[in-house]
């Protein structure tokens, strides 16, 4: 077990390596004037600029091996960049990001996989009946809507017409004492911070600004669970020690939840692993509308101003983030299922 | 589980509770503005974007500002007189000019304002120029070259990357005395202190030199010289200077801090949230500000931004225009107009650079242009008769818009609109386009590609209208429509690649040669662009005219030299004019006070306004 996991962690250098030098290549492939619109963002920069000397002064025209080589040397010796967009260091432009995002991640993960497995096993149980048609029809409309269309409407509902769930982080007030120094910040999680810092109210508020991305990620996400759930629960329903534990007149609950539900839930484990690793990849089109901080928006800004150092950075903190997320999926196998073994 | 009930529905209640209370103001004290983006650098020598301005503006001062709405008339600010020739203060006909600086000024961190501040802070400025910065205003005010380093390289006679390394060392012991008279020949007798008073010299006369200075203007921001020492900034000396010159926007500790002796303080800028909160100077020599608070908060969505304005929890949100009918109408919402001094062109090339992709077969023969195409004063002429002005104005701009005889918007000298305009007319642009080329035009007909700077659908607009007219002249006209992202647009800027492209200028100090000479003179950002040939043609018809309009300091013979070359402009269509858009400006009907400058970086004047239902 213990070499397995150290296995993996042994590739992860080189999984990183891959991906930063392909991504290098592809900013390569634009020219060094074109890069020169993250340091001249508009035309009136240009009076007085000899365009040359920046393109030099940010070695913007070096053989693309030699700026891959010194972006490579500075990465290790811990230093990511400087980030146009996020106007920090780039290791502490997403340091600062990420508690946001794992909040909403989590907050998100919840309803996600309740709804997700209760339902589509809900849906199993009725099978072809009106409830289970019911049930897939609401989570294909959830699935195919857009998130920016249906992010909106519950904007426009839930904060235009209700004014329950305002976008942002905090409301004012709350920020205001957030941001003082008798509040210390512990977690960078605002829901988790207020409750360490005893401030119930600042929790509340916190909650209510997660309400309505929470509302959006779980319509949206939970619809693929309940499918995965829902033919999983089938196929095993069909299985023969299901017919041997009814033969043996166990009580139907029991069937279902105990000798059932426990296996059809093994592929939904692995399921549930990666939606939650995409939220912590950011939800750019969420944040956007409900104007959260996160990684999301962070990394699309940067790729739409072509700052590569945000680029790399951000692009490198994923893959550490897939990897270590599909170890602990992987992991969770030997937990749930004991006849896998990790060797 | 009654219990569990109650619980659960005090916990609903607290969590759902929100003051729906339109009758009341929120946040009476505190200014919610919802931006898109935010600031650059708080650095005020390297800050050129409005949104650095907006904040840099209300927490340093000029020595002037700009007086109400006005951008030719002034009120003092940290100084206590506006120069002029009537009281004494500007000398020498125009090249000297004297401000008796205030007395009993605090800094936010609590120094007193001195003359040596005030000297300090443009010195520091102007050596430290970085590149693609605002410096060159008053390098070129002050001296007559464009960046310190040209004129480093002229007086010297040895080019900067010579002498200093990109670490700023010198290469050799050699220069370092040169380096040290080149400050103290020119840069330090330039600004001195003399008494009170801080003394400007300049080379020649600059009409427009005291709007460089003015408030709004965060390149003459006055800075604390002992704050800056200790972060680390200049230190005043004349030896190692040229260490403090260029850094990277990161690299100065300005980026993120602000201690001037404005009205606001910086509370904080989070970067996270693009969020600055600026709170009120309690201690602000002159009339305090009636906000304890301001919020400026960059909301990229505007759905998002016209949520909050409904819902009042923002006072006021940036509005493009065609959003204007979302919020027009709605209930404690108001719109206000302002007019900016910007202009959006076509322009034409006349010498393409030969390997652009945009010029198709590079012949005349239907399926592209020559890179010279635009060289036949009947093609610009043609293309100049084939827009139709008041239906883009009217339809697309939705009436928000003036049509402007040449670059210079109105509002600002040398503008009048009795000049003569081209009418669309389509008759005699297929007349023009008959005679050009010697009929070969005409016969062969073209392909060519029309290019905006994407991000603006009335750019975009503009562009098909003239399309759709050009091609309905004769069916052997094809144009290509391209929006081109910043990026490829800079790219081909530098290649010299655009066949006729449209793109627009912000003032960057409201005097008609910053518009002029970036269009029409030969060294200018859109004059290079436009092709040797161009350069060649304003070299000779219209640099020396354009030169003499700056030193003149009569505005009336000002104007007519403006009139002068905006004729020739008119005569050879050296490009076609658009509009000059109108904007909007949508906010809570509690927001009182609000008053526009057409030069103000940003959209609020947060001293002056307060809420009150």
């Amino acid at each position: 077990m213990i070499f397995y996991i150290l296995r993996r962690l042994l590739f992860l250098p080189v999984t990183l390596f891959g991906i930063s030098l392909l991504l290098f290549l592809m900013i390569g492939l634009l020219g060094p004037y074109q890069r020169l619109a993250t340091f001249i963002n508009s035309p009136e920069r240009l009076k007085g600029v000899d365009v040359d000397k920046l393109v030099e002064l940010y070695g913007l025209n070096d053989p693309l091996i030699v700026q891959y080589g010194r972006w490579l040397k500075n990465v290790l010796q811990g230093n990511l960049g400087w980030s146009y967009v996020g106007k920090e260091p780039v290791l502490s432009a997403i340091l600062k990001r990420f508690p946001y995002t794992l909040e909403l991640a989590l907050f998100a993960a919840i309803p996600i996989i309740f709804l997700g497995t209760s339902l589509g096993v809900l849906a199993a149980l009725h099978h072809n009946k009106p409830l289970d048609h019911g049930l897939r029809i609401f989570a294909v409309v959830g699935w195919s809507f857009p998130d920016f269309v249906f992010g909106l409407f519950v904007l426009m509902l839930f904060y235009g017409t209700l004014g329950w769930f305002p976008p942002g982080n905090l409301s004012v007030w709350a920020e205001e004492i957030v941001k003082s120094p008798y509040f210390r910040s512990f977690t960078g999680m605002l829901t988790l911070d207020a409750l360490l810092n005893g401030r119930f109210d600042v929790f509340l508020d916190a909650l209510r600004h997660l309400a309505g991305p929470v509302l959006t990620l779980t319509y949206v996400e939970f619809a693929f669970l309940l499918r995965i759930t829902r033919s999983s629960m089938l196929e095993v329903l069909r299985k023969e020690y299901v017919r041997t534990a009814r033969a043996k007149g166990l009580d139907e609950r029991v069937v279902i939840h105990k000798h059932a539900k426990r296996n059809a839930l093994i592929p939904v484990a692995t399921v549930s692993g990666q939606t939650i690793i995409g939220l912590l990849a950011g939800t750019v089109i969420v944040e956007t509308i409900f104007n959260r901080t996160g990684l999301g928006s962070f990394i699309a800004l940067a790729a739409t101003q072509l700052d590569y150092a945000s680029i790399m950075g951000g692009t490198l903190f994923f893959g550490l983030i897939l990897v270590i997320g599909n170890l602990c999926v992987d992991l969770s196998y030997a937990f749930i299922d004991p006849r896998v073994r990790l060797e | 589980m009654k219990r569990f009930f109650a619980v659960l529905s005090l916990a609903l209640f607290i969590f759902l509770w929100v003051p729906f209370a339109f009758s009341e103001v929120k946040n009476p004290d505190t200014y919610i503005y919802l931006a898109i983006g935010e600031a650059d650098t708080l650095d005020p020598h390297y800050a050129y974007d409005t949104a650095s301005g907006e904040v840099i503006n209300f927490v340093y001062e000029n020595l002037i500002a700009y007086k109400g709405e006005s951008v030719t008339e002034f009120v003092p600010r940290l100084a206590t007189e506006v120069p002029t020739v009537e009281n004494g203060l500007v000398r020498d006909e125009g090249k000297t000019y004297v401000f008796p600086i205030r007395k009993g000024v605090k800094f936010h961190n609590g120094n007193e304002l001195t003359p040596e501040d005030v000297e300090y802070s443009f010195e520091r400025g102007i050596l430290f120029d970085p590149y693609a910065g605002p410096m060159w205003m008053l390098i070129e005010a002050l001296f007559g070259y464009e960046t310190l380093e040209d004129f480093v390289q002229d007086k010297i006679g040895v080019a900067w990357s010579e002498m200093v390394d990109e670490e700023g060392n010198l290469k050799s012991e050699e220069y370092r005395q040169k380096l040290i008279d080149f400050y103290t020949t020119y840069i330090d007798p330039a600004i001195e202190v003399e008494g009170d008073t801080v003394v400007f010299r300049l080379t020649r006369p600059f009409a427009p030199f005291l709007s460089i200075l003015a408030q709004n203007a965060s390149w003459s921001a006055i800075l604390d010289k002992e704050t800056c020492v200790a972060l680390g900034l200049w230190d005043g000396q004349a030896d190692g200077w040229w260490k403090y010159h260029n850094w990277k926007k990161e690299k100065s500790p300005l980026y993120e801090k602000a201690i001037g002796t404005g009205p606001f303080k910086l509370l904080e800028w989070d970067r996270t949230q693009q969020k600055v909160t600026l709170v009120r100077n309690e201690e602000y020599w002159g009339e305090k500000p009636k906000l304890a608070k301001v919020i400026i908060w960059g909301v990229d969505e505007w759905s998002t931004r016209r949520s909050m304005l409904e819902a009042g929890d923002a006072d006021q949100i940036y509005t493009p225009l065609q959003y204007l009918d979302q919020v027009k109408g709605l209930p404690g919402v108001v719109i206000r107009e302002g007019s900016r001094l910007t202009i959006t062109a076509l322009h034409f090339n006349w010498s393409v650079a030969k390997d652009s992709k945009y010029l198709g077969s590079g012949k005349l023969d239907g399926e592209g242009i020559p890179p010279d195409f635009f060289s036949d004063v009947h093609v610009r002429k043609a293309f100049s008769y084939a827009f139709d002005y008041d239906t883009f104005i009217e339809q697309v701009l939705k009436g928000y818009g003036h049509r402007i005889p040449s670059v210079i918007p109105r509002g600002l000298l040398g503008f009048n609109e009795n000049l003569p305009m081209y009418p669309f007319d389509l008759e005699k642009a297929k007349e023009e386009f008959q005679k050009a080329w010697n009929g070969e035009v005409w016969e062969k007909g073209f392909k060519l590609t029309l290019l905006y700077n994407t991000g603006n659908e009335a750019r975009q607009t503009a562009c098909e209208m003239l399309k759709e007219h050009i091609e309905s002249l004769n069916p052997k006209f094809k144009i290509e429509v391209q929006g081109v992202q910043w990026p490829t647009y800079l790219d081909a800027y530098r290649q010299g690649q655009l066949p006729a492209f449209i793109i627009g200028w912000l003032a960057d100090y409201p005097d008609p040669h910053n518009f002029i000479f970036t269009y029409y003179h030969s060294n200018g950002v859109y004059g290079t662009t436009q092709g040797e040939a161009f350069r060649k043609f304003a070299q000779e018809n219209l640099d020396a005219l354009i030169e003499k309009a700056i030193e003149e300091t009569d505005p009336a013979k000002r104007q007519a030299l403006y009139e002068e070359i905006q004729k020739i402009a008119y005569e050879n269509a050296l490009g076609i004019p658009l509009y000059q858009p109108e904007e909007v400006y949508a906010m809570r009907s509690w927001v009182k006070g609000w008053a526009f400058n057409p030069m103000r970086p940003g959209e609020a004047n947060y001293d002056g306004i307060w809420k009150e239902e």
